[in-house]
């Protein structure tokens, strides 16, 4: 058998394939090369008839050569076959519904938290928590509150029954997160950038109060901390998470805890500190700050000749319930899907 | 607490020429906040919140003062007047009417001045009192009784006013109210004092004044009133804070006097008002003045180091700016060198909030400006602390359930007891409020369980398919004198579909934590929390060798149809920190085989209760060529498992494979009593 004939045969076979202008076309050159009494076909009829050796490889070619054809010949159909679609004739209605896929909603609070937590790590805060149920030592007496001190009275404390410890004095729930400044200074040396978030309990209910609530509380401890340093870690949070637009401000104001004491306020979202309903003459408070007191520093076993601080303990949901316009906060702890279902 | 002062009014001791709008934003800048600015007439009223550490401030007076120090630093003159009636004598009285006075304890009452007036006519007060009370929101009574309010609201100091002729034996003793006293108060309620209270009784033994708080209804100043006895007194701010807070009621002067009441200011109070009652109500004073006043505080010496003041302000601040900040607020400070320091007297006003070097730097800083100050990032270094991995791994979690079809949910910490009897809990066994808000929330939570099963029987109505949960502390009392133990548990709870479509949750969740080695059990204990919510047959308990994860199961039909639930409810309930501890941080690669496997189904006729986990177990056991076994199918008593045989070495070969088949054959035929079925 003469090889080249055989080569020779496919390459024909394929451009005749190729050049091929219809169906039928293709149909009678498959019959011509590959039907029964097809050229390649008759090749192959005459294999045995070869000694062993010329036969394995003039088999082998065969074989690929018959392989090609029948690809080239399937592939030359498919063209035709796509060809003949007429695509302009097919409709499909994009506009109606596509099949639900069920996807659930993380709650508002856990994204704020998650918003506000990579805000300040970027800053080399760390997120801690400490306990919710504490001793009153922890909440009010080591934060220079003395038993019966007016200034509790703006937390008001849930006490639990019979829990009470001889050196630290009843078992409260925490009133806020500050509790866990001493904690914080207990285990950990300077520098510190701490970021407590966690859930605070006062004895108050009404559209901007629930008995539990979140708090985040941040707290720098380290050599030469100064006013400047808190202004400028409240306006990059107030910025970054309000956008770069907000103007910020400090006022004084009192907490046992902290000397000097400090409101932070953030120009209003709603009208951009022109002044409206919602905010104080175009300012809204978002929460209270200081310097760490000197007496607090002392408690937590730091030196306040050596070391100063500061910190602030603000509401998670205030800051958020602007954003969204909740106009309840006991709504995020009713459990109403309807509710939870929009975030 | 907020007080409202008039415009007019506050100009009437502070000459400037500031606007109402100036006034209110420098004073919020750089002392007390101003929450509210509204026209009224053609006067403008000040809402104003004064902060506890400065009851010096309770007043139009007082904050006249500190906008005298605080306007100039605006560049707008002010100038603080001096109050005409200081310069008043104390008048020579000849025949002076007698008051026999006794402190039973001194440290009740710092000081105590009293005087009297006779001659005087009952009748409204002159026009601009009248309406600066009722600017100021109090209603103008009578002449008399409106200098009392008048002075308060002018001066800070509260006043009372008695008939000095219903004083029996013209005899006071003021004292602590011991015994279950009661007294009829001048808004005509019997009052049953709190023992400690402070109290005066004249001469006949009758009560007829709850100090500080609320006068005796029986020695009012009425319209018949004659002779008037004038109180001027600082009272213990503690003692009056106890009784107010064991009354649950405050008054106006209460409010004042727990805070502390400047005992120096009491004279120029009671020139005032001497003043008043002569104008007012043609009143001549009939006594001399009672003046107790034993122990006068000393003088407060504080100091401040040009350090510290730098140190915490961040900019340097020279001494002589400081001193003339502090001058301007009525210190009298002097300036020391080596070490470099300022010394501050403080005046009398101001005695109770200053103490330490901390306090002189607040007032320097914040009249100075706060808004002057830089704003930047602390510099040091950024400490280096280990994270907890709680934290991540918790909002992964979050993650994976919400793009399971989760909805997560925050319910309150604490629960009511309703609801613990209802689901088979013991409430002696929780922690308990003292003081709870409402019945719903007495108990802290050992358990977010029933929580969920609120929120599922809250929504049913309106959701058939209900995916929720919840990742949250649980308190766990230990004892009396221990915190309880706080515990982070991963709870969920489905309305639909069955165990193995929460146990399917689960296992994905394992699957993406590479937490491995996880074993599914059936629960068995009876007393447990899980043992009485828990449906005996249809839960599991999820163990890691030998410690447990938590559980999943069905609840009991007879609880949640205790809570109003309808069909049926499957709970998974996760120990989060022993989550975390399994959970491997690192997928470690492995080889990818390059030979072909070998599938096949073996079914297997197996006896009742034979449980599948443990089969999957036994078979993978047979190590070698099993990489993986899954239960193919489930029907009657037949068990069917597809396992796939593999070579890393080679391409298996039909003989190999039949010797490993044999081998399970055997060893789940002998184990579990089981044999292949014949196809």
């Amino acid at each position: 058998m003469n090889i080249n004939k055989v080569q020779n045969l496919k390459n024909q076979a394929i451009s005749a394939i190729l050049e091929a202008e219809n169906e039928n076309d293709l149909e009678r050159l498959r019959v011509h090369y590959l039907g029964r009494k097809g050229e390649i076909t008759q090749l192959i009829k005459e294999l045995p008839s070869l000694d062993p050796e010329a036969r394995k490889e003039a088999g082998h070619l065969l074989n690929d050569v018959k392989r090609a054809i029948e690809q080239t010949l399937a592939e030359a159909k498919g063209d035709r076959a796509a060809k003949k679609v007429d695509l302009e004739k097919e409709w499909l209605d994009v506009t109606a519904p596509g099949k639900k896929t069920t996807l659930g909603h993380l709650h508002l609070i856990t994204q704020a938290i998650r918003e506000i937590t990579d805000i300040f790590e970027k800053i080399g805060f760390t997120r801690v928590s400490h306990h919710e149920v504490e001793w009153d030592w922890y909440a009010f007496e080591g934060l220079n509150m003395p038993f019966n001190h007016p200034a509790r009275d703006i937390w008001e404390t849930f006490f639990i029954d019979n829990l009470k410890n001889k050196k630290y004095g009843e078992g409260v729930l925490t009133p806020h997160t500050s509790s866990g400044q001493l904690r914080e200074m207990e285990h950990t040396k300077p520098p510190i950038r701490m970021l407590n978030i966690a859930k605070c309990y006062r004895r108050q209910s009404d559209v901007s109060h629930a008995p539990m609530f979140y708090q985040f509380e941040g707290l720098v401890i380290d050599k030469n901390i100064a006013i400047n340093h808190l202004k400028g870690t409240l306006d990059y949070f107030a910025k970054q998470y309000f956008g770069p637009d907000r103007k910020t401000r400090i006022r004084p104001y009192h907490f046992r805890f902290t000397e000097p004491s400090f409101e932070f306020d953030v120009t209003c979202i709603i009208c951009g500190g022109k002044g409206c309903r919602l905010c104080k003459e175009g300012w809204l408070e978002l929460g209270g700050s200081g310097m760490v007191h000197p007496l607090v520093l002392k408690n937590g076993g730091i030196d306040p000749e050596k070391y100063s601080g500061f910190a602030w303990g603000w509401g998670v949901e205030r800051v958020f319930m602007m954003k969204h316009k909740i106009p309840d906060i006991r709504l995020l702890f009713s459990g109403d899907l309807k509710f939870l279902n929009q975030f | 607490m907020d007080i409202l002062i008039p415009d007019s009014w506050l100009r009437e001791h502070l000459k400037t020429k500031a606007t109402p709008r100036q006034i209110a934003e420098y004073l919020s800048l750089c002392s007390q906040s101003v929450e509210k600015t509204t026209k009224k007439d053609s006067d403008w009223l000040y809402e104003i919140e004064i902060t506890t550490n400065r009851p010096d401030c309770f007043s139009v007076y007082g904050v006249a003062r500190e906008l005298a120090a605080i306007l100039p630093q605006f560049g707008i003159q002010a100038k603080l007047e001096e109050i005409p009636e200081n310069k008043i004598r104390m008048p020579e009285v000849k025949n002076s009417l007698p008051l026999e006075v006794k402190i039973e304890k001194s440290s009740l009452c710092p000081r105590f001045t009293a005087l009297i007036f006779d001659n005087l006519t009952i009748k409204p007060s002159p026009k601009v009192v009248q309406e600066r009370l009722k600017k100021s929101g109090v209603r103008a009574l009578n002449n008399v009784i409106d200098i009392s309010n008048y002075l308060m609201l002018e001066l800070g100091q509260p006043m009372h006013t008695f008939d000095y002729d219903k004083i029996k034996g013209a005899k006071m003793i003021l004292r602590e109210s011991a015994g279950g006293e009661k007294l009829t108060t001048l808004d005509d309620t019997i009052r049953a004092l709190p023992d400690g209270s402070i109290i005066i009784e004249d001469g006949e033994s009758r009560i007829v004044d709850l100090c500080g708080i609320m006068g005796g209804k029986n020695s009012e100043v009425d319209e018949s009133t004659k002779r008037v006895l004038l109180f001027v007194q600082t009272y213990n701010p503690m003692k009056i804070r106890q009784t107010c807070q064991k009354l649950a009621f405050r008054t106006e002067a209460a409010s004042r006097f727990e805070k502390g009441i400047d005992p120096e200011g009491v004279i120029l109070a009671m020139k005032k008002a001497i003043d008043m009652f002569r104008k007012n109500c043609g009143a001549r004073v009939a006594s001399r003045l009672i003046d107790i006043y034993p122990k006068p505080p000393k003088p407060k010496k504080v100091t401040l180091t040009q350090e510290k003041l730098n140190r915490l302000m961040g900019i340097k601040v020279d001494l002589s700016e400081a001193k003339k900040i502090l001058d301007s607020l009525g210190f009298q400070s002097t300036i020391n060198q080596q070490p470099s320091t300022i010394t501050a007297l403080v005046p009398h006003w101001r005695n109770g909030d200053i103490d330490i070097g901390e306090d002189l730097i607040e007032e320097v800083a914040r009249i100075y400006g706060y808004h002057n100050l830089p704003s930047r990032l602390p510099q040091g270094q950024i400490p280096q602390i280990a994270k907890n991995p709680l934290f991540s791994w918790q909002e992964r979690v979050k993650d994976m359930l919400k793009y399971w079809g989760f909805m997560e949910t925050y319910n309150y910490s604490m629960v009511g007891e309703s609801l613990l009897i209802k689901v088979g809990l013991n409430p002696e066994e929780h922690l308990k409020i003292t003081n709870p808000l409402s019945e719903d929330l007495v108990y802290m939570r050992t358990t977010l369980i029933p929580s969920l099963f609120e929120v599922m029987a809250k929504n049913q109505a309106e959701n058939e398919k209900i995916r929720i949960f919840e990742l949250a502390n649980v308190y766990l009392p230990t004892v009396e004198n221990k915190l309880p133990e706080e515990m982070p548990m991963l709870t969920g709870a489905i309305n639909h579909g069955g165990f193995y479509d929460a146990k399917g949750l689960l296992e994905g969740l394992f699957n993406e934590l590479a937490i491995t080695n996880v074993n599914f059990s059936p629960y068995q204990l009876k007393k447990t929390l899980y043992g009485k919510l828990f449906h005996p047959a249809r839960t599991a308990e999820i163990m890691i060798k030998k410690n447990s994860l938590g559980v999943i199961g069905e609840i009991k039909p007879s609880i949640i149809s205790k809570l109003g639930i309808k069909g049926k409810v499957i709970v998974f309930d996760l120990d989060f920190n022993e989550l975390v501890k399994h959970i491997t941080n690192i997928k470690v690669h492995a080889p990818i085989p390059r030979y072909p496997a070998i599938i096949e189904d073996l079914a297997f006729v197996v006896p009742k209760r034979t449980l599948v986990g443990e089969m999957i177990d036994e078979i993978k056991k047979i190590r070698g060529m099993i990489v993986s076994v899954a239960l193919l199918d489930s029907y009657q008593n037949t068990r069917t498992f597809r396992i796939t045989y593999q070579s890393f070495k080679k391409t298996l070969t039909d003989r190999e494979v039949e010797k490993v088949r044999e081998k399970v054959v055997k060893s789940i035929g002998k184990k579990f009593e089981a044999r292949l079925k014949s196809t």
